[in-house]
């Protein structure tokens, strides 16, 4: 039963960190500085009248930590995010994350949405699971790989 | 025997005079119809018509395309029932119904149902539909999200629906349901997810469950009744339980995403158990009983009579849910009731399907996890070398790959009179990393790394003919592509199949010459079926839209969403040249 060990030791480890990340970042709600509902919405929407709605993104506190990202690659795997999104996040049954594209947004409050709250389609919300420090972790390491220059175009030919 | 152009009133003749108490068997006697997944109680999908025939098969041509509007892999196939075509699409999981009366084949009407779109996200394999059963006026299926429906034949509107599997503990229900006179058998997919996997009986009339069976787990879960199970090799009481290390039965998959047959003689129902959950097997010491098994019951009340393990300990995802063929034929001269199986193993099984013995197991594609099945424990002879488990690291090279010597989404056929099988194969091998997999329920439950390359040959795939009774191959034609179709048998001595990259073929039943082929416009991974049309002529039917697995690995014939862009599978780089997704069911004609 030693793997089931190393599960939790790798869990341990990881709560450790974000116990430790807690007592420095606030939530999300306690960061905006007034009672602005919070905004959650998608990066394409056409705001009419090109007026945005007010509200409140919250920053991502472990932004560019590339320990929080390595932390982020690990909890990828525990929490089977593979399962569904591919090692590395590069596709499988559920979207490709790792290719710049995103059909809800790609900024780090609206990835962080994605997985709190889940997403259409299938996505589950893990916010339940994993409290706001998991998702930021997970966030951190999401925004820490970098797509291939020319995702767009596949060619079989030569030139 | 002749069969020259059977007219479909000479057919209802025929039916009416073998009197009603022929009803069950009348399924299978209308033979310009298809009324079931697998054409017949045993799974044959041999249709008797002969127009077509290994002269003619060449003038092949298509009369007839419809697109389904859905894209997603097009498994299963379409049904012929009174001069009415009914097709299932993958999820959003729609019925039509197309009048075949009248020229260019409306419909009578759409069932369009409410299907919850998270399972989608619970689906592991894509959004695939195994198929439909027509019965008494009902066409009975399951929608995606783990509700089985029954709809009106005459009306297109929705009789019952019952909830027979749970989203939130993984489980979703893409496989076609048997359905009999009184009873509706259904399974669901999650070994993926670490299910308590189950098969349930349904009330045909009202979709009421009547029992659920787990295919894990102690006697009392798993319908073992005193006296009745009577296993071919040895297994003591609570065998489902006692082959797991301690709890992890639990969560130990067994799902059931293939097809079930069934002997009405014998009165016993045959299904296969996907693989036991996770992926790493040191999380789960033991046989692992009945995953990666064939299991018989009573569809009645579901009781087990028998049930054989293939891959005991499955350490490689052998997921066992491929048909189980029923046939009746000779082996050494003497006549068996028979259960043929080509296994994802590999291994192609012979067994007698009134005992579950093994009669005959031998490679019919690449395997080298085990050199051979000993006959008298019904055991494989494993490698050791080829044992996966955390512990052990990356082991490399081990044939067949993680989707088997044959998809168990690629039902084979068998005819009577070449007394040959047919079946789609894959030529492909893997390595395989195993990782410690935690349990969070709604959420994978895998843990392992599985990268494939090319078998021993170099080509994917492959189209085989295959002697039961001596455990043969007779010929085999390459395919560049893993072949994911499945097969028809005609009486005119034609077999059909599709391919990844999208060519519709027929072949010489006898010889493996191919007569015809057509790009349909999207890869082949359903199952082709023949129908006598109103005038009498002979057709053939196949859905066009490459998915299921392949939506997976080949990401990248993905083309509908800008925000889900893949680079090609390392070991397929090229198959996005060929085809994209799709959805068009096709009919060829002479």
């Amino acid at each position: 039963m030693k793997h089931i060990h190393n599960i939790r030791a790798v869990l341990l480890s990881l709560g450790v960190l974000l116990l430790g990340a807690c007592s420095r970042a606030p939530a999300p709600a306690a960061q905006s500085q007034d009672s602005s509902p919070p905004a959650i919405r998608y990066e394409a929407h056409i705001a009419a009248g090109g007026q945005q709605p007010q509200g409140a993104l919250p920053a991502n506190p472990m932004a560019a930590d590339a320990a929080k990202a390595q932390a982020g690659g690990q909890l990828f795997t525990a929490m089977n995010c593979d399962g569904c999104h591919g090692g590395g996040g590069s596709g499988w049954v559920g979207p490709s994350l790792a290719d710049g594209r995103w059909r809800y947004g790609g900024s780090d409050p609206e990835i962080f949405d994605s997985i709190y709250y889940g997403r259409p389609k299938g996505m589950p919300a893990f916010g339940g699971r994993l409290g706001t420090d998991g998702v930021w972790t997970l966030v951190t390491y999401l925004k820490s790989l970098s797509p291939k220059e020319d995702v767009a175009t596949e060619s079989w030919v030569t030139h | 025997m002749r069969h020259i152009g059977l007219r479909p009133s000479l057919v209802v003749v025929a039916t009416l005079l073998m009197g009603s108490s022929a009803l069950a068997s009348a399924q299978q006697s209308r033979e310009g119809d298809w009324s079931m997944p697998g054409k017949d109680y045993g799974s044959t999908r041999f249709s008797a018509l002969s127009q077509i025939n290994s002269r003619n098969a060449g003038g092949l041509h298509p009369v007839w395309s419809f697109s389904t509007g859905v894209l997603g892999g097009h498994e299963g196939q379409p049904l012929v029932v009174d001069n009415t075509m009914y097709v299932v699409t993958p999820w959003p999981n729609v019925l039509y119904a197309f009048d075949l009366k009248q020229e260019g084949y409306p419909l009578r009407w759409k069932y369009r149902p409410p299907v919850s779109p998270n399972a989608l996200g619970i689906a592991c394999c894509d959004s695939v539909n195994r198929g439909a059963s027509f019965v008494e006026g009902r066409i009975v299926y399951n929608l995606l999200d783990g509700h089985t429906v029954a709809i009106d034949a005459a009306t297109g509107r929705q009789l019952w629906s019952t909830q027979v599997a749970d989203l939130a503990a993984g489980e979703t229900t893409p496989m076609a349901p048997l359905v009999t006179k009184d009873r509706v058998i259904v399974g669901a997919s999650g070994g993926e997810f670490g299910i308590y996997g189950w098969i349930k009986g349904l009330d045909l009339k009202s979709g009421q469950v009547l029992w659920t069976a787990r295919n894990v787990g102690p006697d009392a879960d798993m319908l073992v009744r005193p006296g009745t199970f009577r296993p071919p090799y040895e297994s003591g009481p609570d065998s489902g339980q006692h082959s797991w290390a301690g709890d992890s039965w639990k969560t130990g998959g067994g799902p059931v995403w293939g097809s079930v047959s069934y002997d009405p003689q014998l009165d016993l129902i045959y299904y296969g158990t996907g693989n036991p959950a996770p992926y790493n097997s040191e999380q789960r010491a033991g046989d692992n009983k009945w995953t990666s098994s064939v299991l018989a019951r009573r569809p009645g009340d579901g009781s087990l009579v028998w049930a054989y393990q293939f891959t005991p300990h499955d350490s490689w995802d052998f997921d066992a849910t491929g048909t189980m063929l029923l046939a009746d034929i000779a082996i050494g001269g003497k006549p068996v009731k028979a259960l043929v199986h080509f296994d994802k193993n590999g291994f192609a099984y012979t067994l007698d399907r009134a005992t579950g013995r093994v009669l005959v197991a031998a490679p019919f594609a690449n395997a080298n996890w085990a050199s051979s099945v000993d006959l008298n424990t019904g055991r494989p002879v494993v490698d050791a070398s080829k044992q996966t488990g955390a512990s052990k690291g990356n082991v490399k090279g081990i044939c067949p790959s993680l989707e088997g010597g044959v998809s168990p989404a690629s039902p084979p056929a068998y005819s009577p009179r070449t007394h040959l099988f047919y079946t789609s194969i894959n030529n492909m091998c893997m390595d395989y990393a195993a990782s410690p997999a935690a349990y969070v329920k709604g959420t994978p439950f895998i843990g392992a790394n599985t990268p494939y390359t090319a078998g021993a040959g170099g080509q994917m795939g492959g189209f085989i003919a295959w002697d039961a009774s001596t455990g043969r191959k007779v010929w085999e034609i390459k395919e560049p592509y893993p072949t994911w179709s499945g097969t028809l048998a005609t009486a005119g001595d034609v077999v059909f199949y599709g391919t990844l990259d999208g060519w519709f073929k027929s072949v010489d039943a006898r010889t493996g010459t191919i007569l015809s082929k057509f790009k349909v416009g999207s890869g082949v991974v359903g199952n082709p079926i023949s129908f006598l049309g109103p005038e009498g002529k002979q057709y053939v039917a196949v859905y066009a839209g490459i998915g299921g697995d392949w939506f997976l690995l080949s990401g990248d014939v993905r083309s509908d969403d800008p925000a889900d862009v893949r680079p090609p599978a390392d070991f397929l780089k090229d198959i996005a040249r060929h085809t994209s997704q799709g959805g068009i069911v096709w009919i060829f004609g002479l």
